[in-house]
């Protein structure tokens, strides 16, 4: 078998195996017409030139932070979103074949939806068992009767759709409650078509963006805005940062112009749904939820959800909020349902199916078991109970495997259903070898209800297996992404490009702020100083220890440096440490400690830890955050990373990985001072920051300053606590304490100075919204006042003067009392902006136990 | 017989709560037996918002959220109640296969209705431990009256009434295994049985009015909420039984509710923001015969 030119120069081994379809070759070894252009322009490229393509795509996907969560993976969070150079193309009379299809689809199963949740016709005429309705754990009773009377309350429906060897598209599997996915296409095709231009302009596929200008005028007309405002208010519902699709919600959030909230940032009250903004509840009309069915409404659907908002289905019940899509649609996501929809369309629309479904049996029919059970090792096996959604393959599975599986299909039928074992259709995928090669692969399809009818993402989500010998695609078995091109008949007018990443979150954007934004904000701005401070007094111990080491060879009996390390264990609260047990050995050999301090990110307080702290904070506030800042936090990352794979044996050696990490936090610092409008954004990221910084201060001089050290080492100590404040204008060798204390705690034009801290803190808690009424003091303001008025009533003499036992007890106290006060402001914010998020609690009854 | 019947609920709270939303399930069912008269809810503080359904079991819910302040809640429900005895009870002479063999064939609407109460629910699973336990009582061929009557008896017999050892989040295995609980895990013991068998068998919420002992006054607030179970018998319809008493309910079981379990009729759930960590439950119920 021969293959044809330009592939012959990409893929010399693009071999055909006889039991599946290609979509590249025809069972001859030719190319698809629809492919040449495209392949006539990579093979221009050549292997080279696709190689360096697939770099740029890799570079262009990390830097803009596009990532996906592995749940079942501990390292899985925010893994970079795999895309390959190639699209997946499409022919346009065939498409239009698969349009007309899914559309009849998702009209069929809006019929379906509506009976299900109203008359249960199809149960009564038995065109759909009883049994498989109602024993099914996605068909949820509190839902009946709470549909909205439109004609299509699918407002999004996705299919996957899959191959037959004999070149036949059926449908796999319906995604009915929130697909996920078309954020991924967007982005994907933002990617491509920057890198590779021509090729796509060339190509004439068809542009994705109307599919989401008809998504947003959909979702503008679910629900009536109220009173005195002329838009219904949408949000996008995501479950939060540990979500699979997290950096979905935040790029689709960004690019429809919706608030992207969780469960806790909404609640119901006056029978609406309102957004709870700091500055008071904003109404919400419609919810685009990525949370399940089940778990949007702990009052009425599951009781242990903290992902939805307790009353929230009862608001839909009565029409004041549309819900995208309606609870209670992922009945429709039954792999059984499809056994029964060919009779279904026929009864229905009376039509036969254009698209099928892969052949399915559902056991509880027991003609059907019979059959399952016949051939159980040619199938594929999903047990419909919760939580066990992995499909199992028959043929992978052992004989006394396929025995417990049978044992377990007779003994619950109902719970089993069995679809065809299907062979793939392969794709051309950039292999590792720099060529290209067959990989098995699927496409998911969008489609969005418009005007009584749907329309279709002409595209979708390609995926295809990690590994050119895998026959099935998954995610935690490294699936790649591919953007999907469906190519135009004729040319068609461009609407508006699409651009990269129109972020209308951005910290600068006066958006709502919610609680729990607010605290997100407030503990990220907590965390870059924490890391930052650690890192100054880690970089200051080293030095200190690298000098008295230069200078004598050993460094275990230098005063200034075990003061300093002691100063660490309590400037990070990792006790022991260098104070409590085991200290003299720390002390005499500090390297190991050092090095936990380090590195280990299991360990409360270390500086991986509290990067760590640093990063899952940012990754929350993604929607807050501008590309800017997006990058300085993706080189954090991939700094901190990369701490995270050495194994020094001295910590001296990690001196320049430090460096680098404080450059990135400074810039971090910088581009929050330097770019971001002093919205109430800022106020609680820099509220945090400026918090932090005033109790680490305060750690450190009650560490250092408060037992005075010998005349002799003075300056050396000094100098030290110079360096980590950053201060070094002043000349240690004519400095006193007196004037450091005055430089440090006293005096307010000094950035690092505790009375710089609480002048900020002073001015942020008054922009901060008052929780009460005629509340003139918030209970974190009284705080910083009193901090604030306590510091300027110091007498810098007493403070610095030891007393009879040689112990500045004025200056330990004061800083005590500093550190009490600015300890309680942070929790007084807690209680007046943070806490009702976590206040959720569910009530029950008591057992009912008469008394005989 | 007339029955007045007090439900009062009480919840105290160690902190403030600002909001919360909850649901009852404390109207009783007009039955074929049974007619409600009269009910008044009353809550304390004043619901802000409030409204009323009727669930997909036919059953009442009522609702309500309290948007203000508060550290105690206090919910009561008055309501007059006629039970009227038919005097024809179920009798249930089929055996018990054909009734199972009907659930599965005929589809006519009152079985299909039934035929929901065949499948498991969220606290009554289907295990072999109580298809076995089930089956000492379903003997081939017998009655299905006869074969439930003994398995209610069974249960009463060799089961301990223990308050306190088991509570709402209990599962049926600790219950199977310590062979005790209270009238809630009976009745859930009752529905495996017989569901595990293939019969409709219904989880039922209500009252039970309580006699003092002879010569001493009933006292106040003594009564409690109660449940037991009912099994489906084609053309006669539904015969409550009540496994903790070992009686058929006639004129001292008020029903408020039923389903499948006791998750989709509890007569008092919410969800609440606030209030600390921990509250007090307080609960009195009252069932007053009237004149």
């Amino acid at each position: 078998m021969s293959t044809p030119a330009p592939l012959s120069l990409l893929a010399p081994e693009y071999a055909l195996s006889g039991d599946h379809f290609d979509e590249l070759l025809t069972s001859e070894g030719i190319l698809r017409p629809q492919w040449e252009p495209i392949m006539g322009a990579l093979a221009q490229l050549g292997p080279e030139g696709l190689a360096e393509r697939a770099a740029d795509i890799g570079r262009l996907l990390r830097e803009s932070g596009v990532t996906y969560n592995v749940y079942s993976d501990p390292r899985g969070a925010e893994r970079p979103w795999p895309l390959d150079p190639v699209p997946m193309v499409l022919e346009s009379k065939e498409w239009a074949v698969i349009e007309t299809g899914l559309i009849q689809r998702a009209e069929l199963l809006n019929l379906i939806f509506k009976d299900l949740y109203g008359p249960r016709e199809l149960i009564r005429k038995g065109l759909l068992p009883l049994d498989l309705i109602y024993g099914y754990p996605g068909f949820l009773r509190p839902c009946v009767g709470s549909l909205p009377t439109i004609p299509n309350p699918l407002a999004l429906y996705a299919a996957d759709l899959v191959r037959r060897p004999d070149g036949h598209v059926v449908v796999l599997a319906d995604r009915t409650q929130a697909p996920s996915g078309a954020g991924y296409a967007l982005e994907n095709r933002v990617i491509l078509s920057r890198v590779f231009p021509s090729l796509y302009r060339d190509a004439q596929a068809h542009r994705l963006t109307r599919f989401f200008q008809t998504l947003r005028r959909t979702l503008g007309t679910q629900g009536a805005p109220g009173a005195g405002r002329d838009a219904p208010r949408v949000v996008l519902l995501s479950p939060g940062p540990l979500n699979e699709t997290w950096f979905e919600h935040v790029y689709l959030a960004g690019y429809l112009g919706y608030t992207l909230v969780q469960g806790q940032d909404l609640m119901v009250s006056e029978g609406r749904v309102w957004l709870r903004s700091l500055n008071g509840p904003e109404p919400v009309d419609v919810i685009l939820r990525r949370v399940d069915d089940s778990f949007c409404d702990p009052l009425e659907l599951r009781q242990d959800s903290w992902l939805g908002v307790a009353g929230l289905l009862d608001v839909a019940r009565r029409g004041r909020v549309a819900i995208v899509n309606p609870l209670g649609s992922g009945v429709l996501e039954c792999p059984a349902l499809a056994a029964y929809l060919p009779a279904i369309a026929r009864h229905l629309l009376g039509q036969d199916l254009i698209l099928p479904t892969v052949e399915t049996w559902w056991c509880g029919d027991p003609r059907q078991r019979d059959h399952v059970l016949s051939r159980l090792e040619q199938l594929v096996i999903r047990d419909l109970a919760p939580g066990q959604g992995g499909a199992l393959f028959g043929d992978a599975l052992s004989r006394p495997e396929l025995a417990s599986l049978k044992d377990r299909i007779r003994a619950n039928p109902g719970g089993f259903v069995a679809q065809e074992r299907l062979a793939l259709s392969t794709l051309p995928a950039f292999g590792p070898g720099g060529g290209l090669e067959p990989r098995r692969g699927w496409l998911r399809t969008y489609l969005c209800a418009r005007d009584g009818d749907y329309g279709v993402m002409p595209g979708g989500l390609s995926r295809v297996a990690g590994a050119r010998d895998a026959a099935w695609v998954s995610n935690q078995a490294g699936g790649v992404s591919k953007d999907t091109w469906v190519l135009a008949s004729e040319a068609e007018p461009s609407p508006a490009l699409v651009g990269a990443m129109p972020m209308v979150g951005g910290l600068g954007t006066p958006v709502s702020l919610s609680g729990r934004v607010a605290e997100n904000l407030f503990w990220m701005g907590r965390y870059a100083e924490r890391a930052e401070g650690t890192l100054r007094l880690m970089l200051v111990v080293l030095m200190r220890r690298r000098l008295v080491r230069e200078s004598t060879g050993d460094s275990s009996g230098d005063a200034t440096l075990r003061t300093l390390l002691r100063a660490l264990t309590h400037l990070t609260a990792t006790y022991p440490g260098f104070v409590l047990e085991g200290a003299e050995t720390a002390l005499t050999d500090p390297a190991p400690e050092l090095l936990t301090l380090i590195l280990d990110r299991e360990r409360i307080g270390s500086l991986s830890f509290t990067l760590q702290a640093l990063l899952r904070a940012g990754h929350e506030l993604r929607d807050r955050i501008s590309g800017d800042s997006w990058r300085v936090i993706s080189a954090l990352r991939e700094r901190s990373n990369a701490l995270g794979q050495r194994q020094p044996q001295d910590p001296e050696h990690l001196v320049h990985h430090l460096d680098e990490l404080i450059t990135h936090l400074l810039a971090m610092s910088g581009l929050a001072q330097e770019s971001t409008p002093r919205h109430l954004n800022w106020v609680f990221l820099d509220a945090g920051r400026r918090l932090e910084r005033g109790v680490m201060l305060a750690d450190l001089l009650r560490a250092t300053l408060v037992h005075p050290c010998a005349p002799d080492d003075e300056p050396a100590l000094l100098e030290a606590i110079l360096n980590y404040a950053e201060n070094t204008a002043a000349d240690p060798h004519a400095l006193r304490p007196e004037a450091l204390l005055d430089s440090l705690l006293l005096d307010e034009r000094n950035p690092r100075s505790l009375g710089f801290q609480l002048a900020a803190l002073e001015s942020h808690g008054a922009a901060m919204p008052r929780t009460g009424r005629d509340e003139r003091l918030t209970p974190a303001e009284r705080l910083i006042l009193e901090a604030r008025n306590e510091l300027r009533r110091l007498q810098l003499r007493d403070l610095a003067l030891p007393d009879g036992s040689d112990h500045r007890l004025a200056l330990d106290q004061c800083l005590a009392r500093q550190q009490h006060l600015l300890g309680s402001a942070s929790e007084a914010l807690g209680r007046s902006y943070f806490d009702f998020t976590r206040s959720q609690h569910l009530l029950a009854s008591n057992l009912p136990q008469p008394g005989i | 017989m007339n029955y007045c019947i007090r439900h009062v609920t009480r919840y105290r709270y160690p902190s403030p709560v600002s909001l919360c939303h909850n649901e009852l399930h404390l109207a009783p069912r007009d039955t074929p037996t049974q007619s409600l008269r009269s009910l008044t809810l009353q809550v304390s503080p004043w619901p802000g918002y409030q409204g009323e359904r009727v669930d997909f079991f036919g059953n009442r819910v009522h609702h309500f959220s309290i948007q203000q302040s508060h550290r105690e809640l206090e919910i009561t429900a008055c309501s007059q109640v006629t039970l009227q005895p038919s005097g024809v009870e179920p009798l249930g002479l089929q055996s018990w296969e054909t009734v199972r063999d009907r659930l599965e064939r005929e589809v006519t609407p009152e079985i299909l209705d039934a035929r929901q109460y065949v499948l498991p629910s969220p606290q009554v699973p289907l295990l072999p431990e109580l298809r076995d336990y089930g089956a000492a009582s379903l003997l081939p061929g017998r009655p299905l009256g006869e074969a439930v009557a003994d398995l209610m008896g069974r249960i009463f017999q060799e089961f301990e009434y223990r308050p306190g050892f088991t509570s709402v989040s209990t599962e049926l295995p600790v219950v199977m295994d310590h062979r005790c609980g209270v009238c809630q895990d009976f009745a859930h013991l009752a529905l495996g049985c017989l569901r595990s068998h293939g019969l409709a068998a219904r989880y039922v919420s209500g009252y039970l009015e309580t006699l003092p002992p002879p010569g001493q006054d009933k006292l106040e607030g003594a009564d409690a909420s109660h449940a037991w179970f009912s099994v489906y018998i084609p053309g006669e319809g539904w015969l409550d039984l009540d496994p903790t008493n070992n009686l058929i309910p006639m004129d001292r079981h008020i029903t408020l509710a039923w389903g499948r379990d006791y998750t989709d009729v509890t007569p008092v759930k919410g969800v609440l923001f606030g209030g600390g960590d921990s509250h007090d439950l307080e609960v009195q119920v009252d069932v007053v015969r009237e004149g």
